[in-house]
C-alpha cells in the first residue's frame, strides 16, 4: 500500500536526525560522519555508507524552534562576527553552548564544503574544522567562469579524487551501479519536485509547504523516498480549491524566513498570493549526461548560484513568467552577498526588503509595510 | 591599456596593470564590502582606466561583474581555486593562458614578454623580501606608502629602493588584514609606541612571498604555482597553514600584540579572526581588531591604539 506524504516525511525525519546527541560527544556512530555544504555530490557519500548532515539546514531548524537569539549572541561572545553568515553564526551559537532542538549533531569524521553556492560556506568549514578537528575537503567548481571541458575535467577529477578519499576514511569500495542509482534517484526527486512545484501556481496553497518540503530535496535528495515523497503530496494536493485569479500574483524572490511560523509574510500580503520562489528552484539540480562523472558534473557544477548573471537572469525570469507574478517581493538577505544580485534585472514592480532569513530581529517590519504597501498600490494602479 | 586590478591575485607576469589601492565611491551597497564596492566605483566612474580584472576568490568579488555587467571597458574575472593541489595549478595555469589570451584580442596586442616579466618579479620580490626581513629598522608607514607607489607603476619602472626612513622603536605587532590604503592608520599605530615588524597584508608579504617562478619548463603552470604557494589569503580556505605560518613568525619576532585589520563585511577575515583571537588567546598575546568602513576610511583610532599600547 503506498505510503502517505506524513508517513514518508516521518520516515525522512527520522532517518537524518537518528544520529543527533547519541553521537555528538565523541562516541563512533555506526557509519562515517560528514559534515556537507547543501551542493555537495552526496551520491558518491551515500553509494558508500557515509553518514552526511547539514549544517545550514540544521541552523534553520533552530530558527523555526525561536532559539536563534541567543545562540547568535553565544557565538558574536565568542568573536564570530554577526556579519558573517547567520547559518554559522546560529550553528556556531548552537555548539558552543550546547544547545539545538533536536539535539547536537555527531562529531563528523570529515568536513566537505564547496563553493558552488557561495564562497562563505568553505570559510566557515574551515572554522568548523578547527572546532572538530577533522580533515576538511574544498570542491572547487568554476561554474562558467572557464570553458566547459577545461570545467568538466577539474571538476570530475575532484569528484574522482574524493571518491579514493572516501573510500579510505569508509573502508567501502565505490559500487558504481549503486551511484548510477543514487543519481537515478535523486533525478526522479527533482522531476517530482518540479511537478509538485507547478501546483503552487495553480492553486491555492500557501508557500510555507513548499518552502519546509524543499528541505528534503536538499537532506535527502538520492533516497528513493524523496520522489515517493513528493508524488504522494502531489496526488494529495490536486484537490486544492484553484487559486484565486482576483488576486495579483507575487514572485517571493529570496529566501523563507526561516524564523517565521509561515516562513514569509503573510501579515503584510494581505489580498495577495504567492505563485512562486527562485529559492523553490534552486534545488533543482540537472543531472543531464551519459555518465556519472558528467551527470555529477553537470548537477554540481551549474548550480543557480554559481552561474554568470545572464545566465541567472534568464532562468530567474523565466521563472517569474511560468509563475505569473505581476510583481516581486525581493529579499536583501544580510546573509547571502550572492543572492543580492539576482534581482538586479527583473522587470516586474518590486519592493526590495532588507531581511535576514534566520534572524527575525533584523528585519524593520514597519518600513517593509510600507514598501509592499507602495507595491500593492502600484500594480494596482497600473 | 590601462587596467585596473583588484586584489594580489592578478598575476602581474602577464601584463601591467594598476592595483586598486583606495577611492572614494559612490557606490554602496548594503552588507557588501566597502573596499570592493569602491573598486566597482572606481572602474566605472574613473576613465583614465579602460579595463578591470579581478579575481573570484570571496563572495564579493565573486559578483563583481555583475554590478559592472552595464560597463563597456575590458573585464575578466579570474577564477582562483579553492585549493591548493596539482590539480588547482593545473586547472589556474589554463585560466592565466585564458586571461592572457583575453587581453591579447581586446587590445589587439601579443604579449610575448611574459618570461622576461617573471625574471624581473623575482628579482623585485627578492628585494622586497629583504626590505621585509629588516622592518624592525625602517619606518614601517614609509616602506607600506613605497609598495603603494610601486603598484601603482608599470613593472619595468619599479624600483625598489632602500633608501626607507629609520623607524622609532616601540612594542613589537604584527598586522594582519587585506590591503590597507589607508597610510594614516599605520602612522597612528606608530604614533601609539607600536611597531610593526610583521604582516601578512596583501600588499607586503604576501606580494613577494611566493615562491621564485621557475625558468624553465611551462610558464603558466610555473606562475600558477608560485601563486598557490605564496602566503595564503583566508579567502583560500586554508585557515591551518595561515594559523601555523602566523604563529611561527609571532614567536620568532617576539611580538607581543596583534593588530587586526578588517573590512567591514569582509567575510573570509570575519571567519579568520575567530580562529586567530582563539589561538592568540591561549597564547597569552593581545589583539585588537579596525574594522574599516571601505578603502578610504579616515576614522580616527589614535585613543584605541593607545590603550592597546598600554595594554601590551
Amino acid at each position: 500500500m503506498a505510503q502517505s506524504s506524513i508517513q514518508l516525511q516521518a520516515k525522512l525525519m527520522r532517518d537524518y536526525y537518528k544520529d543527533f546527541s547519541k553521537y555528538a560527544k565523541g562516541k563512533a556512530p555506526a557509519r562515517k560522519v560528514a559534515l556537507v555544504t547543501a551542493f555537495t555530490p552526496v551520491e558518491i557519500l551515500e553509494a558508500l555508507n557515509i553518514s552526511y548532515i547539514y549544517p545550514e539546514s540544521y541552523a534553520a531548524v533552530i530558527a523555526a524552534s525561536g532559539k536563534e537569539q541567543e545562540l547568535l549572541a553565544e557565538s558574536e561572545r565568542h568573536a564570530l562576527c554577526l556579519d558573517c553568515c547567520s547559518y554559522s553564526c546560529c550553528f556556531e551559537g548552537s555548539l558552543i553552548s550546547e544547545t539545538a532542538p533536536r539535539g547536537l549533531p555527531p562529531k563528523p569524521d570529515v568536513l566537505i564544503a564547496t563553493n558552488n553556492q557561495c564562497n562563505t560556506l568553505p570559510n566557515w568549514w574551515n572554522i568548523l574544522t578547527q572546532r572538530y578537528q577533522a580533515p576538511l575537503i574544498v570542491l572547487d567548481y568554476p561554474g562558467e567562469i572557464m570553458e566547459t571541458e577545461q570545467a568538466y575535467e577539474y571538476v570530475t577529477r575532484q569528484h574522482q579524487d574524493l571518491i579514493v578519499r572516501m573510500e579510505a576514511l569508509s573502508g567501502n569500495r565505490l559500487d558504481y551501479e549503486l551511484l548510477q542509482e543514487c543519481i537515478v534517484n535523486s533525478r526522479a526527486s527533482v522531476q517530482a519536485w518540479e511537478i509538485l512545484l507547478k501546483l503552487l501556481v495553480k492553486h491555492d496553497i500557501a508557500p510555507t509547504l513548499f518552502f519546509d518540503a524543499v528541505s528534503y530535496l536538499i537532506t535527502a535528495r538520492c533516497k528513493p523516498e524523496t520522489a515517493n515523497l513528493y508524488r504522494a503530496m502531489a496526488k494529495e494536493l490536486a484537490a486544492a480549491p484553484e487559486a484565486d485569479r482576483s488576486k495579483p500574483a507575487l514572485f517571493w524572490l529570496g529566501y523563507p524566513l526561516w524564523y517565521h511560523a509561515k516562513r514569509y509574510l503573510p501579515e503584510l500580503l494581505e489580498g495577495c498570493r504567492i505563485s512562486g520562489s527562485n529559492y523553490l528552484g534552486w534545488w533543482n539540480l540537472d543531472y543531464d549526461g551519459d555518465s556519472w562523472e558528467r551527470q555529477m558534473f553537470n548537477a554540481y557544477n551549474y548550480t543557480f548560484l554559481n552561474l554568470r548573471q545572464e545566465s541567472t537572469n534568464a532562468l530567474l525570469w523565466q521563472c517569474i513568467k511560468d509563475s505569473g507574478a505581476v510583481a516581486a517581493v525581493s529579499l536583501h538577505n544580510k546573509s547571502c552577498k550572492c543572492d543580492f544580485v539576482s534581482a538586479r534585472q527583473i522587470e516586474i514592480p518590486q519592493a526590495e526588503l532588507e531581511i535576514d532569513m534566520i534572524d527575525r530581529e533584523f528585519l524593520d517590519i514597519e518600513r517593509a509595510r510600507r514598501q509592499i504597501e507602495t507595491l500593492l498600490e502600484s500594480i494596482c494602479t497600473v | 591599456m590601462n587596467i585596473l586590478s583588484f586584489s594580489g591575485f592578478i598575476p602581474e607576469q602577464i601584463c601591467d596593470t594598476v592595483r586598486f589601492i583606495s577611492y572614494r565611491g559612490e557606490q554602496r551597497i548594503s552588507h557588501y564590502c566597502g573596499y570592493a564596492a569602491d573598486y566597482i566605483s572606481q572602474v566605472l566612474q574613473d576613465n583614465r582606466y579602460d579595463g578591470a580584472v579581478f579575481p573570484r576568490s570571496c563572495d564579493s568579488s565573486r559578483v563583481i561583474s555583475s554590478y559592472l555587467s552595464d560597463c563597456d571597458k575590458f573585464m575578466y574575472q579570474l577564477h582562483i581555486p579553492a585549493r591548493q593541489d596539482k590539480l588547482a595549478v593545473q586547472f589556474l595555469a589554463a585560466n592565466i593562458r585564458a586571461y592572457q589570451q583575453a587581453v591579447e584580442e581586446h587590445y589587439g596586442i601579443k604579449i610575448t614578454d611574459v618570461w622576461e616579466r617573471a625574471e624581473l618579479l623575482n628579482r623585485r620580490n627578492r628585494l622586497l623580501s629583504d626590505l621585509y626581513d629588516n622592518l624592525a629598522d625602517i619606518s614601517y608607514s614609509d616602506y607600506l606608502s613605497q609598495l603603494h607607489l610601486l603598484l601603482q607603476k608599470p613593472l619595468k619602472e619599479q624600483r625598489v629602493t632602500a633608501d626607507i626612513a629609520a623607524g622609532n622603536g616601540g612594542k613589537k605587532v604584527y598586522l594582519i588584514g587585506s590591503l590597507l590604503g589607508n597610510i594614516d592608520l599605520v602612522k597612528s599605530i606608530e604614533l601609539a609606541g607600536l611597531k610593526v615588524v610583521g604582516d601578512r597584508l596583501t600588499e607586503s608579504k604576501r606580494l613577494f612571498s611566493a615562491p621564485a617562478v621557475s625558468e624553465t619548463g611551462d610558464i603558466y603552470l610555473n606562475i600558477a604555482e608560485s601563486m598557490l604557494k605564496n602566503k595564503l589569503s583566508p579567502s583560500q580556505n586554508n585557515f591551518v597553514a595561515i594559523l601555523h605560518e602566523d604563529c611561527q613568525e609571532i614567536k620568532t619576532k617576539g611580538i607581543r600584540g596583534v593588530v587586526f585589520i578588517t573590512q567591514k563585511f569582509c567575510e573570509p577575515y570575519d571567519y579568520l579572526f575567530s580562529v586567530y583571537k582563539k589561538l592568540l588567546d591561549e597564547q597569552g598575546i593581545p589583539v585588537l581588531r579596525l574594522v574599516l568602513a571601505n578603502s578610504a576610511e579616515q576614522r580616527d583610532f589614535n585613543n584605541t591604539l593607545e590603550s592597546f599600547a598600554e595594554i601590551i
